[in-house]
């Protein structure tokens, strides 16, 4: 039977241990066993993790590298900006990848186009968000969307961060003049010197079909809605996530 | 891949396991690595009960209480197997434990 495939016992006993917590009293002794349950399950992730990989622990792998925003300062803030109305042209605009080739908006002219404006790269958030864009990517190939990230960092930088995180879409440079794109979009952050976290996207006439702005730096927008988007512009299906009740 | 419900006879009385996935994921719409997680079980066809934990108060306790008090999104349940904020590396082997994939 499919529904035995899977730990059956240690399911059961999960959905015991989560039934009882309404049952006992907030004390002492309920977060004394809250915190030996979550122990038992750090416990037995660290026995069931990948296995040794040999290297000496003093060495630096690309993975720390690509890791560093996790213990990197936070970024945080409200939304300060409000994007460019929906149902309006798209400005066009000319920015350098990390090859120092120019990117032009309006040569994407007959599919759809995903701005994706974020604050710095290297930083936490930009990093999960960018990532996955990248493990996407394959759908939005499907739709025929292009995906063009922007930030005011530098081409060497967009370079050496696309490397280390393995991003293959274009990071371009709204650099000099410092986040010209950005103002021009409506998304810059005047006292932070960065955008907002904010999302455009393009259609195939070059015409603003969606503007998000994050409520706050650390959150990003909802790839399902995002989906949505491109299904109404492209009459292509949306994925259905596999969610049940 | 989703069980039938099923009763059995415990010391505590009759244990029911609800015909839920044995896959649920805690997390918020606007959180990248939720989404990251939620996109990777959807293309492994994996079916899952999504709580998002800011439409649902109550599973932010319920969560804090499966992790010793530590409420961080995603946190992954896995055939009764808790994982917080796992990478997909993580996932992915947990869920070939549970003989999922």
């Amino acid at each position: 039977m499919p529904g035995q495939r899977y730990a059956r016992r240690l399911n059961d006993l999960e959905q015991r241990f989560m039934a009882l917590a309404e049952s006992i009293p907030d004390s002492p002794e309920k977060e004394a066993i809250s915190v030996l349950h979550g122990m038992i399950q750090e416990v037995w992730r660290s026995f069931s993790g990948s296995a040794p990989t040999g290297r000496a622990p003093s060495e630096l792998t690309l993975e720390d590298i690509a890791s560093l925003y996790k213990t990197a300062p936070e970024m945080r803030g409200e939304a300060i900006c409000e994007p460019l109305p929906v149902g309006t042209p798209a400005p066009d605009f000319t920015l350098r990848d990390p090859n120092n080739e120019p990117v032009t908006l309006s040569d994407f002219r007959g599919r759809p186009v995903v701005l994706v404006f974020y604050p710095l790269d290297w930083s936490p958030t930009c990093s999960d968000q960018l990532s996955l864009y990248q493990a996407e990517i394959s759908e939005f190939e499907r739709f025929g969307a292009q995906i063009l990230g922007i930030s005011v960092d530098s081409i060497y930088c967009h370079g050496a961060w696309a490397a280390v995180r393995g991003l293959r879409f274009p990071l371009l440079a709204d650099f000099e003049p410092k986040g010209e794109v950005a103002r021009l979009y409506k998304v810059y952050r005047e006292p932070d010197g960065f955008s907002e976290r904010a999302l455009y996207v393009v259609d195939p006439e070059g015409i603003i079909r969606y503007a998000h702005v994050s409520p706050r730096l650390d959150m990003i927008p909802d790839i399902y809605e995002l989906y949505q988007v491109l299904s109404e512009i492209t009459g292509l299906p949306a994925p259905a996530p596999t969610t049940v009740a | 891949m989703i069980g039938a419900p099923y009763q059995r006879r415990s010391p505590f009385g009759v244990v029911s396991s609800p015909a839920a996935a044995p896959v649920v994921v805690y997390g918020t719409r606007w959180c990248a690595a939720t989404q990251m997680v939620r996109r990777f079980l959807d293309r492994l066809g994996i079916p899952y009960e999504y709580v998002d934990l800011d439409l649902d108060p109550a599973a932010a306790r319920r969560v804090a209480w499966l992790t010793g008090g530590y409420v961080s999104h995603p946190t992954v349940s896995v055939a009764g197997e808790v994982l917080v904020e796992p990478t997909l590396g993580e996932l992915e082997w947990a869920l070939a434990r549970a003989g999922l994939i």
